[in-house]
This record gives C-alpha cells, sequence and structure tokens, in this order.
C-alpha cells in the first residue's frame, strides 16, 4: 500500500486505511477508434453488422461474438431510438444521494435492436414511460472529445 | 470420461456482518475449520483446496486468492481460485467438484469469503472498473443502474406489479429470523418493502441485500472416501455454468438465457426431466428481490412471468410443495458475493440431511439446486444435490 494513514480507531479495534495505487491508460481499441472518430466529427453512432448471425453491435466491435468473424461492414444506426427500460437513480457509488436523481435509460436505436445505456434528460420521471421515442443531445462540436459523453443525453421527440 | 460420485460431507459458515473485526484470512479459516470439524476431517487429509473469492478491490489486497491460501487450508497442497464474480460461490464448489470427479483427488475443501467492508467509502465503487472502460465508465454507472433496467423491464414484459416483487423481500427477509449466520432477517409486510427509500427506481432499500463480510465452505469427497466419512452423505448430482455476452445492453433483459442453458447441462447431468416435480428445496440466487423471480424461471422452475404467481401462493414458502431460499438468501442472511453462494450450498447441505434446524423445510426434500449470478449480468452457475441412498 502506497499511503497508509495513522490507524483510525473504532471502539478501541484498530484499522488501518491504504489504498491500492493503480492508474490505468484505456486505449479505444481499432473499432473504438472508428467509433468515437464519428461521434466526435459526423455525429454519428456507428455500430457494425454481422449478416450471418443478424447482429448489429453499438458500440461497433471488432468481431461477431457468435460466430467470431472479423466485421468490416459499418452501418450509421441513427441517433434516435426507442426506450427499452429506465431508471430514476437516487444512490451513487458511495451510496450517497444523487440531487436531483439521474435518469437513465435502456435505449434501441434506430432499427437495429442493438442497445445502448446512456443518460435521459429533458423528461420528468413522472412521464418516462417504455417505448417512447428519443433522440441523442450532441456536445457542441467544439466540446467534443471523442467520448460517449459527446452525447451528452437522449430526450423524447 | 468416466466422472467419479463426488458428495459433500461437511459444511461451515461465519455469521454475515455489516463489518467484521476478523480479517479476510480470519473469516476463510473460521469458516474451513468448521466445514472440516462438522466431518471430523483434520486438516492432512484434504487432497486440494479451492478458493472462491469476487474481486480483489473488495478486500483492497491484489492476488487475494494466493493471500487466503493458507487460511482456507492450502498450505504446501494444490490450490486454485476460481472466479466469475458473484457466481462465484457456485462455480468454486463446480471446481471443487471436477477435481475430485476426475479422478484427481480423493477430497477437497472448497471455501469462499468477502470482506466488503474494507471498501471505502462504500463497496459499490469496486463495481465502477466492472464495466467498459470507454464506452460505460464515463457514464458513472453502477450496478443499482443495470438491475433497477432489468427489473423495470421484467416487469413490463410480464405487467408484474411491485408488490408482488416485493412479497419476494418479506420472506426471504422473515425466513433469515431462523439463520444463526443471518444479517437482516425481519419481519416486514409488504407495505414496509414499498414505502422503503427508493435507491433506484423501481428499487426500493428492502428490495436489496446488504454489504456484508464473511466466509462458508464445504469439504467434498469421493464415493470411496465419503461412506466412510459419513452414512449421510449428501451427492453432487449435476453442474452447469454459462456465460453470456459482456454487451450486456444487447440483451433482453426480461430472461436469463444463460442461467437457462446453465440449468439444463445440470439437469441432463443428474437425469432430472421434470424439474419443477424433482427439485425440492430450492435456493436461486437473490441479491434483488426480483432475482429470485427472474431465477426462478431461468431454472425452468415457474413459466417466464409466472415466479410471482407462485410466490404468491405460497408454493416458494418454506412450508411449500417447493420452498425457495429456506436460508432467507442473499436478502435476509447477507451478501458477502462469493460466500453468499456458498451459504447457499451450505442451505441445501444441512436441508437435505435434515439438519437445518428451525429452517428445515416440510417436504422431506431429496433433490436441491443452488444457483449464482453474476458477472456483467451474463454468468449463470448451477449445482444439484441429492440426499444419498
Amino acid at each position: 500500500m502506497s499511503k497508509v494513514k495513522l490507524p483510525d480507531s473504532k471502539a478501541g479495534k484498530l484499522a488501518w486505511k491504504g489504498d491500492i495505487p493503480i492508474t490505468s491508460r484505456y486505449t479505444a481499441g481499432v473499432a473504438g477508434q472508428k467509433f468515437f472518430q464519428a461521434l466526435k466529427e459526423e455525429e454519428k453512432i456507428l455500430g457494425t453488422v454481422c449478416n450471418k448471425c443478424e447482429v448489429t453491435y453499438v458500440p461497433m466491435k471488432l468481431f461477431c461474438e457468435r460466430c467470431f468473424a472479423q466485421l468490416d461492414e459499418t452501418v450509421d444506426v441513427g441517433d434516435t431510438g426507442r426506450l427499452v427500460s429506465f431508471s430514476v437513480v437516487y444512490i451513487d457509488l458511495d451510496s450517497k444521494k444523487v440531487n436531483p436523481p439521474q435518469i437513465v435509460g435502456l435505449i434501441e436505436l434506430g432499427n437495429s435492436q442493438a442497445r445502448m445505456v446512456h443518460r435521459l434528460g429533458e423528461v420528468k420521471s413522472s412521464d418516462l414511460r417504455v417505448g417512447m421515442k428519443v433522440k441523442a443531445v450532441w456536445e457542441m462540436p467544439l466540446g467534443r472529445e471523442g467520448k460517449i459523453t459527446d452525447i451528452q443525453y437522449f430526450k423524447p421527440v | 470420461m468416466k466422472l467419479r460420485k463426488v458428495a459433500v460431507v461437511g459444511a461451515g459458515i461465519t455469521k454475515f456482518v455489516r463489518r467484521a473485526q476478523e480479517t479476510a484470512k480470519e473469516l476463510s479459516y473460521h469458516a474451513t475449520k468448521m466445514a472440516l470439524d462438522s466431518c471430523n476431517m483434520p486438516l492432512e487429509e484434504i487432497d486440494s483446496v479451492v478458493h472462491g473469492t469476487a474481486p480483489d478491490a473488495f478486500d483492497g489486497v491484489h492476488m487475494k486468492g494466493e493471500y487466503l491460501s493458507e487460511a482456507s487450508g492450502g498450505w504446501r497442497k494444490p490450490f486454485m481460485r476460481s472466479y466469475v464474480g458473484g457466481g462465484t460461490g457456485v462455480f468454486a464448489p463446480i471446481n471443487g467438484w471436477y477435481l475430485v470427479a476426475s479422478g484427481m483427488y480423493d477430497t477437497c475443501v472448497v471455501v469462499c469469503e468477502e470482506k466488503m467492508s474494507s471498501c471505502q467509502p462504500h463497496p459499490q465503487g469496486a463495481f465502477l472498473t466492472i464495466f467498459d472502460h470507454t464506452t460505460e465508465r464515463p457514464l458513472g454507472p453502477n450496478l443499482l443502474w443495470i438491475f433497477a433496467l432489468e427489473m423495470n423491464r421484467y416487469m413490463q414484459v410480464h405487467k408484474i406489479p411491485r408488490e408482488q416483487i416485493a412479497l419476494v423481500s418479506v420472506k426471504n427477509k422473515r425466513n433469515a429470523l431462523d439463520h444463526p449466520s443471518a444479517q437482516l432477517g425481519a419481519e416486514l409486510t409488504v407495505e414496509d418493502v414499498m414505502n422503503s427509500e427508493i435507491m433506484a427506481w423501481p428499487v426500493t432499500r428492502l428490495m436489496v441485500s446488504p454489504t456484508s463480510d464473511g466466509a462458508a465452505a464445504v469439504v467434498l469427497a469421493s464415493e470411496e472416501v465419503a461412506k466412510k466419512i459419513t452414512d449421510n452423505p449428501v451427492w453432487i448430482s449435476g453442474v452447469g455454468w454459462n456465460l453470456d455476452t459482456a454487451y450486456w445492453t444487447n440483451r433482453d433483459l426480461y430472461y436469463p438465457e444463460y442461467v437457462e442453458k446453465a440449468a439444463r447441462m445440470a439437469y441432463k447431468m443428474a437425469g432430472i426431466k421434470n424439474p419443477r416435480e424433482e427439485i425440492n428445496v430450492v435456493e436461486p440466487y437473490d441479491p434483488f428481490a426480483y432475482k429470485e423471480l427472474h431465477h426462478l424461471e431461468g431454472l425452468l422452475l415457474a413459466d417466464k412471468g409466472q415466479a410471482p404467481r407462485i410466490t404468491a401462493e405460497g408454493i416458494t414458502a418454506r412450508d411449500g410443495k417447493m420452498p425457495s431460499c429456506p436460508s432467507g438468501g442473499l436478502l435476509g442472511v447477507g451478501n458477502p458475493i462469493a460466500a453468499a453462494g456458498m451459504m447457499k450450498i451450505c442451505e441445501l447441505f444441512w436441508q437435505l440431511r435434515g439438519e437445518a434446524g428451525k429452517r428445515q423445510v416440510k417436504n422431506s426434500p431429496r433433490t436441491g439446486l443452488a444457483q449464482a449470478w453474476g458477472d456483467l449480468m451474463q454468468v449463470g452457475t448451477v449445482v444439484i444435490m441429492q440426499r444419498g441412498d
């Protein structure tokens, strides 16, 4: 442990605080590079298609997990979709209150049957309905970084 | 391959608590010791050791398997760690089973441990890094999200009211009042569960299992050795496991197909043709209330969308035709991840031997099934156990 702080005693029982110091540098990958570039530069959500297995992968994936073919066919699945499920989240990772609560959804994109998870915005939680049509709200071009958050959230249309 | 018969001959478990004073090693030691003592097995007669424990991040110790090896009886023995996230507690005994079934060893002790309280400020934090670093983590996801999305999908497809799901919390937490290891046994009403704090709609606090510290263990033996140790062995008659894609958003979350595949593998091995008639007691994985229902359906023990109905009818009550989570489950006994699945194996062992005390089911069970689930909502692990004759 790198940082071992002074003993932290509760009711006379000894405990120490420490951490495992690890920082990672994750590459986007071969497929991810194309996916995030299209997100940033073209406002497009790209998937890859396996015609044999009739599966579309979003975010795009280099290979089909079912038949193990390498996937070369890219498809623009559009930035609208249908809400398949949703949640209104009141608790964060540290078990602390989230205020205001965060709305998240599973979105089926275009006609692809591919789903992605993202935030929902410009909607009251009481108005959320499974099946509602939603559309991506994009970050302004200059603010985009080639990240999934270049889509700020999805909103009902 | 000709497989040998493998029996469970001993079991041990610590108390499940929010924050144990015992270290991870001490917890593992206590569970292992209790399992060995329960069948009068000295450690030197154990040929091999399997340890199951979930992400290293919980205990905050890297290479946790090796770290815990000597606390699980692994000193100078063939030792292995097995791990499939939340499914670990039922996967580790499968690993132990094939060490013995294959003829490699005559005995194996299988130990599962988790000390989640080490993780600060809350063990939820350790789950952030199970998500894809590029496509999901920037959204700040947590486990509650994906459970809530899955529960909502399950409710939508089958038009299941939340009250029927709350009934699982009521049943399991009540059952847990009779478990000496239980962390959260309680007498509650459906209203109590419905009115508890909303964590991530539709999930309320009383529909979620707690974070826990604890350990549990079993001793496995080949037929020849088992018959010398006990007149009452419990045979592992079927095992199965299966993983779905980590592209979890691409699946239809209303039904756990990977659990069905794991169950079918185990039923086939156990020669079970009609699980609803032949499984007398079941311990499905219940980290969230709806998961027990979801899993009963995946295990083919209820039609799709019908698990809430059989729960409401009392079929899964402790005195019902097919008691489900008579232990009290993760909702009641607690959820030290890997140890929680192993707790279910221990429960079947005691139930099938008629040693479950106040928790004993009333249908003199011959066959039981334990199941766990985990990773990125993608793994199903199943063990079927049978009273000896």
